[in-house]
């Protein structure tokens, strides 16, 4: 029966189909990473574009080489510290070892999530400015019990005698650890160390709880960028990809070599090989470094710091915003995103600094209670004049003492007109999305403060009411919706999901309206006359803001013409700049005939939320409860 | 040997801050409400109260369970044929299928997960490829198929390699044995190799029921915003909500199932009796 | 006469490389037969017993059982059980559940199932160990459960495969009684594989010594002791004295240039024979008695009796000069560096192939710091050579100029070759400082080292061991001088047990009777 050794036909069909699903997805990035058109699912021709603009991206490399930097000397340290302390834990009492061997396995057994917030918590609680070495720090950490983990059995088959038997010989403990047991134990060493690189490498949960200001790996820029459809993610993948395969053919072929090198009686693998790692670092390094390079010393004298840290939505910013910028200036910008007010909020609580931010209304609101935002001077801000009508005299700061509106707009319902009859829409308004006939076809903006909004309007009712009964109302409304209607909650998917027609009803910002109608002529816009939520994101400073002067200097720059311009053009939200607002829907304009990118002004069904941070946890966690239900 | 015994201590150090300081601030916070300072420290048990009283968040804890289950289940029914077709095929070729199967997960989870997205979208390279078929087109993204489906491919990678291990090192002439004492293949196959690979098997469960039951950014890229998990709760706890407390509450209690579930699987595995008289 | 139960029809196996592992086996096994495959490694023993039990398929040939042939039939349907090299005894189940696995299969009802383990633990002797893991059982215990669950099945033939080589040597010896009490009480065909003479010489019935897939001979364990037909038998079966000899008439055997009277015959006129004398079969007597002589060589206490080596012939020989001289290193003060190297023999056929390694090594070069006693490497060798005899000098040079010049000697008059015994050896006379040899901690190594001897096979140009040293100064006290040195193949040498102990360098004659001598016919390569 020796010929079931072979692998039969069945047998290679399963592996067959086995690698078609592992590598599918692979296989799709890079295709589309060349893809000329923006769909995630149709191929327009092929197209370099992604990369120009992944290369073009600071953020975006800087994120590959903290990957890789990060990566790399986690796995260094960490194979050495684990290597050390397995050695150690092999001699120590039995009763020691066993308590090293059950916390070692805290980190390991433990979901990730609850490692993640521990040294969240930890590091808060300690004072250290989130960054690189926080992440570091806890790469290290669970990196190094995986090493342990690969070392000890290697140490315990070894024979004890081993080094009795080196020290007997004359070698001191220190040679007899590194001429006699590390050598011995080295296979065990090598793939500790290649797992504890492919879990840093990899890390996506701990990594995006325990860093900040503007450092972030690829894991975490994938995850904050993949809201909207965005084929630089594509191009971005395909890059590691391609590093990971470099870097595997690198290390099965190296010691192919160094085989035939030492075959042919010359030494130096082994350096060969120090010598790359030191060349990858030192690459590394000058990367980041390059990457502040292109500032100049101008910029230092005049700002006091050439770097600017910037905290933006993400999708939220012109093609050519930061680049222009950062040339005309002379500086760096650091930039991250966030995808929610509170996210934002709760970053800068635990003491991350930043720049500029973009929050909006009431959570500036919020933030100027707090004292966590700094007084603008007027006196660097000569463009505040052009700022548009609509957006003067918030009502949360008409002075704009401490904002400057960036974008504003409203909430409304952009529907597909050819299946949904507009008459029925501009007659139920709101209600539209607990009518049966539409089961299965509608979005909602994944947002307590929109969703909540949506339902107190529908019901009559102020978006503002801190009314227990109506909340409850507003609840029950949600609730009833949730579980009738199978809605689909998104953020940004909402773009990409409306113009390629995927359902035929959504709650949407007329920004992202704007974009929609601009992509596919079958959607329509409507704002419902139970009223809306007029909204505003304004630029702030925050108080622990390290460089205010080049801050100012970055708001003056997006109120201008140009700024303006590229802002709203690309982003499809209306403009705070009236010159830009008016060409823009004006008869030439480029959304003449877009009913959304204006918002509805003087309605008095309208309102502005206002901050209310009790009502808002409320709100929080009835809205989790509304989207858990079942 | 004792020179090398002073190497642990070090390391000692490090466990008890970057390790044991941490947890211990899960179980603080867990137990205190928010806003305390040193000064008013009050512990209370609102916060597991909170979470076990209410329908909704239970809800989501079974959710997150069965689909964990669910994956879990998939994954060995799954890995456990791959395994065993790469395990008894030639060894020279098992080393290159295992070798292509631990390829992709050198590659970013979250960018692998990513293209599944664009793969399960209605017009999707899938429907496409099952509309050659006159199939479909099936609405895919943002169901639980998707979730159940992303968590398999991130995660059957593991299952197929631990259970691949226990067969690859499981001794030939036992089943020659068993042919031996006249069991077909078939008997051979229920009797001697499927409880001996159980090891594996469990081990594999382990790795594979761990991630799954806690992960957030598989239901969030593929489940959309309305699939919400025990992984999500947390993370809106901790970075929108801010409440750090009832966070950690509800990780403590996600933990303490996680270690009750291995503690089980870890009793089926040493049991005796589970491989006992098998007829 | 007893029923032929298994034939095994010309089968041929080779393996996926190529490499036949069975060239063409006939073998016929009757019932209730102890029948044991003895050979070496790699000779296909455990081959050929894994065809019978189903694991393998044979490429050609047929395997015939009960009358039938049962080439396709699958393991799991043959009237055989085996008895695996490590038991493979399943880890997950009691002894109990192993020994029950096969009735299980069979669906026997569970009370004839507890009948027949219980009876079967008797015989193996577990009786109380039903429940233990098996895991937890000592070897000799995992062995007989395993031969339990194999008889359990009631096969027509056990297979075993070498079942007691992971045993220790005092288990070993019991079970080999217990394997043979188990088999003479179930009665039934015991096939053993095995490469222990001794286990099949104890236990077996009949033997079948097998080498490179080939049978060499069949028979009982008598018959293969005392007749092995060739050298490969004779020399795995028991130890022996095998000696080239001639066959000049029937019962007429030559050898060591003496005619003796043997009982063998049916040879050819003058072909060439081996002949195997068994150690136990020799006496050793005073040197006038013997129908040879020669000096004892080394003396080994086995116990009951000494096996004492004689030699009767020496080997070849070659004898050295070694010239000891008292030469001080040169010492260069300005680097504070010291230096020396003697000078040395060569044989033309060397010159070729020489190189500065060589050189170095050959002329011992060295150069030192005398403070830090360190060595300095040498830079330079500077010299030059022709393939004829003469004396050419060579100069090392260290990098700070410090050189020494010494004369390297080509002489073509290094070997001495003996036609009788097919072999030849080499040395070369040498030069060596007094201190050095004081110093050896390895003369008879060293020596071997410093004239470059060595020796090889005329037949085949293998190396051939030189196995004798013979210098006659004190290495303690050697002054400056010429001294001789005798390098010495290994000559014909006779194992014999003795009861009396003899010292070496005894002159002794050997003594042995007609019956004592068997002649072989000489392997044909």
């Amino acid at each position: 029966m020796d010929n079931n050794k072979k692998t039969g036909i069945g047998g290679k069909i399963l592996l067959a189909l086995t690698m078609v699903f592992f590598y599918l997805p692979i296989l799709y990035i890079i295709v589309f990473s060349f893809n000329d058109s923006r769909s995630l699912t149709k191929l327009g021709g092929f197209s370099l574009r992604w990369y120009e603009k992944m290369f073009a991206d600071s953020t975006m490399m800087e994120a590959v080489v903290y990957t890789i930097v990060i990566a790399l000397l986690a796995t260094i340290i960490s194979t050495i510290a684990g290597t050390l302390a397995a050695i150690g834990l092999s001699r120590s009492r039995k009763v020691l070892r066993n308590i090293v061997e059950q916390v070692n396995n805290l980190p390991i057994m433990n979901p990730e999530i609850v490692t993640a917030i521990g040294l969240l918590m930890f590091f808060s609680a300690i004072g250290i400015k989130k960054g690189f070495l926080t992440l570091l720090l806890a790469h290290i950490m669970f990196c190094t019990p995986y090493v342990m983990l690969s070392v000890s059995p290697k140490l315990r088959s070894l024979d004890p005698n081993l080094a009795d038997a080196a020290l007997d010989l004359g070698a001191t403990p220190i040679q007899a650890l590194t001429k006699v047991i590390v050598p011995q134990i080295m296979p065990g060493i090598v793939s500790g160390a290649l797992i504890a690189f492919t879990m840093s490498f990899d890390d996506f949960i701990i990594s995006y709880f325990v860093t900040g200001n503007g450092v972030q790996n690829i894991s975490i820029l994938v995850y904050t960028m993949s809201k909207r459809i965005n084929p630089s993610i594509n191009a971005l993948s395909t890059l590691v990809i391609l590093l990971i395969t470099v870097g595997l053919i690198l290390a099965n072929v190296v010691p192919i070599l160094k085989e035939k090198k030492e075959a042919m009686g010359k030494s130096g693998g082994k350096k060969g090989i120090a010598l790359g790692l030191a060349g990858i670092i030192a690459l590394s390094v000058l990367g980041i470094i390059g990457f502040g390079g292109n500032s100049k010393m101008d910029a230092v004298a005049k700002y006091g710091s050439d770097t600017l840290k910037l905290y933006n939505w993400g999708e939220y910013m012109g093609e050519n915003l930061i680049n222009d910028f950062q040339k005309e200036f002379g500086v760096k910008v650091i930039t991250e995103y966030f995808d929610s007010n509170e996210m934002m909020y709760t970053k800068l609580q635990a003491g991350d600094s930043y720049d500029v931010l973009v929050p909006s209304d009431y959570m500036i609101q919020r933030m100027m209670n707090d004292d966590m935002l700094q007084e603008l001077d007027h006196s660097l801000l000569p463009n505040l004049s052009e700022l548009a009508e609509g957006v003067q005299n918030l009502p949360y700061d008409p002075n704009n003492s401490y904002s400057v509106p960036y974008f504003w707009g409203s909430v409304g319902i952009v529907y597909n007109h050819n299946n949904v009859d507009p008459a029925v829409v501009e007659a139920q308004g709101y209600e539209i999305l607990r009518n049966t006939d539409y089961k299965g076809r509608i979005y909602v903006y994944d947002s307590e403060r929109d969703s909540f909004m949506m339902a107190l309007k529908a019901l009559g009712y102020s978006m503002n009411t801190e009314n227990e009964a109506e909340i409850q109302a507003a609840y029950e409304w949600l609730l009833d919706m949730n579980n009738t209607m199978e809605p689909v909650y998104v953020t940004d998917e909402v773009i990409d999901g409306m113009i390629t027609g995927s359902k035929d009803i959504a709650v949407v910002y007329s920004g992202d309206a704007t974009t929609i109608l601009e992509e596919n002529e079958d959607m329509s816009f409507w704002m419902p006359k139970e009223g809306t939520n007029l909204w505003s994101d304004a630029m702030v400073i925050p108080a622990n803001a390290e460089n205010p002067l080049l801050a100012h200097e970055f708001i003056n720059y997006v109120l201008t013409y140009e700024a303006s311009m590229d802002n709203s053009q690309y982003v499809g939200y209306t403009s705070s700049n009236q010159e830009v607002l008016d060409e823009l829907s004006g008869e030439e304009g480029l959304y003449a005939e877009n009913e959304a990118y204006v918002p509805r002004a003087g309605y008095e069904k309208d309102e502005v939320f206002e901050d209310n941070p009790v009502l808002k946890k409320t709100l929080a966690e009835l809205w989790i409860k509304v989207k858990a239900a079942k | 040997m004792r020179q090398f015994r002073n190497m642990i201590y070090p390391y000692v150090g490090w466990l008890a801050v970057m390790v044991v300081v941490p947890m211990l601030m899960i179980l603080l916070y867990a137990f205190t409400t928010a806003g305390n300072e040193v000064t008013t420290f009050r512990f209370t048990l609102d916060n597991f109260v909170r979470f076990l009283t209410d329908a909704v968040f239970l809800d989501v804890l079974k959710r997150s369970l069965l689909i964990a289950v669910a994956t879990t289940i998939i994954c060995v029914i799954f890995g456990y044929p791959i395994a065993y077709v790469i395990a008894k095929g030639p060894e020279r070729s098992g080393f290159f299928w295992i070798m292509l199967i631990t390829l992709p997960t050198w590659i970013n989870m979250l960018v692998r997960t990513y293209a599944w997205v664009g793969i399960l979208q209605d017009d999707g390279l899938l429907n496409g490829f099952l509309g050659l078929f006159g199939i479909g087109p099936f609405h895919m993204i943002h169901t639980t198929f998707a979730v159940v489906l992303g968590m398999v491919y991130n995660f059957v990678p593991f299952m197929i390699l631990q259970i691949h291990a226990s067969l690859a090192k499981m001794d030939r002439s036992l089943i020659e044995a068993a042919n031996d004492l006249g069991a077909n293949p078939v008997q051979s196959f229920l009797r001697v190799t499927l409880p001996l690979s159980l090891p594996g098997v469990l081990s594999g469960i382990t790795l594979v029921f761990l991630p799954a039951v806690s992960s957030f950014f598989i239901p969030k890229l593929l489940g959309g915003g309305q699939y919400v998990l025990v992984g999500n709760v947390i993370e809106t706890q901790f970075l929108t909500s801010g409440d750090w407390n009832f966070g950690s509450a509800i990780s403590l209690i996600m933990a303490v199932i996680i270690m009750l579930s291995m503690w089980l699987t870890r009793k089926v595995d040493t049991d005796p009796a589970a491989g006992g008289k098998g007829a | 006469m007893k029923k032929k139960l298994i034939q095994f029809k010309n089968i041929v196996k080779s393996y996926e490389d190529g490499k036949v592992v069975l060239k063409g086996i006939n073998l016929d096994i009757y019932e209730n037969e102890f029948v044991t495959l003895l050979g070496p490694s790699g000779c296909g023993k455990t081959t050929l017993l894994r065809i019978l039990g189903g694991f393998l398929n044979q490429d050609e040939g047929q395997v015939i059982f009960d009358g039938e042939e049962i080439s396709n039939v699958p393991p799991y349907k043959r009237e055989v059980n085996t008895v695996f090299q490590k038991y493979a005894l399943f880890p997950h189940m009691n002894v109990y559940d192993n020994i029950a696995f096969g009735l299980k299969l069979k669906k026997e009802p569970k009370d004839i199932i507890e009948q027949k383990v219980k009876r079967m633990l008797k015989l193996v002797n577990l009786e109380e160990y039903a429940d233990r893991s098996v895991t937890a059982m000592s070897g000799g215990q995992q062995q007989r459960i395993a031969i339990a669950r194999a008889l359990v099945n009631e096969p027509s033939v056990l297979l075993l495969d070498e079942p007691l080589g992971a045993l220790d040597l005092k288990l070993r010896k019991e079970m080999q009684h217990e394997l043979k009490k188990i088999q003479q009480e179930v009665g039934i065909t015991f096939i053993y594989v095995t490469h222990d003479q001794e286990e099949a010489l104890t236990m077996s019935d009949k033997i079948v010594v097998m080498k490179e897939g080939e049978i060499q001979q069949i028979g009982t364990p008598t018959d293969i002791y005392n007749e092995p037909v060739n050298e490969f038998v004779a020399n795995f079966i028991g130890e022996s004295n095998i000696i080239e000899g001639m066959m000049i008439d029937d019962y007429k055997v030559v050898f060591e240039g003496r005619r003796f009277d043997c009982v063998d015959k049916g040879f050819n006129k003058n072909e060439v024979v081996d002949v195997v004398i068994r150690p136990e079969d020799l006496d050793i007597v005073p040197r006038g008695q013997g129908k040879l002589k020669g000096v004892v060589k080394s003396v080994l206490f086995k116990g009951v009796h000494y096996e004492t080596m004689v030699e009767t012939k020496v080997g070849t020989e070659i004898t050295v000069k070694m010239m000891v001289s008292n030469d001080r290193p040169v010492y260069n003060e300005a680097a504070n560096e010291k230096m020396s190297a003697n000078d040395f023999y060569l044989d033309v056929e060397d010159v070729e192939e020489l190189d500065e390694a060589t050189i170095i090594a050959r002329a011992d070069a060295q150069a030192w710091n005398p403070d830090a006693d360190e060595l300095i490497s040498i830079k330079e060798v500077d010299y030059e050579i022709k393939k004829e005899n003469g004396k050419y000098p060579v100069t090392f040079s260290t990098a700070a100029g410090t050189s020494v010049t010494v004369n390297m000697i080509v002489k073509d008059e290094n070997r001495v070759t003996s036609v009788e015994n097919e072999e030849e050896i080499f040395a070369v006379n040498f030069f060596k400082k007094a201190d050095e040899i004081q110093e050896s901690i390895a003369l008879e190594t060293d020596l071997k080292t410093w004239a470059n001897a060595s020796a090889w096979s005329l037949e085949d140009g293998t190396a051939v061991e030189i196995s004798d040293v013979k210098y006659d100064f004190n290495p303690e006290t050697i002054t400056p001088g010429v001294y001789d040195v005798t390098f010495a193949t290994k000559g014909y040498e006779y194992k014999i047990d003795t009861t009396d102990k003899f010292e070496v360098g005894d002159e002794v004659g050997l003594m042995f009777q007609p019956e004592d001598i068997h002649i072989m016919s000489r392997e044909q390569y």
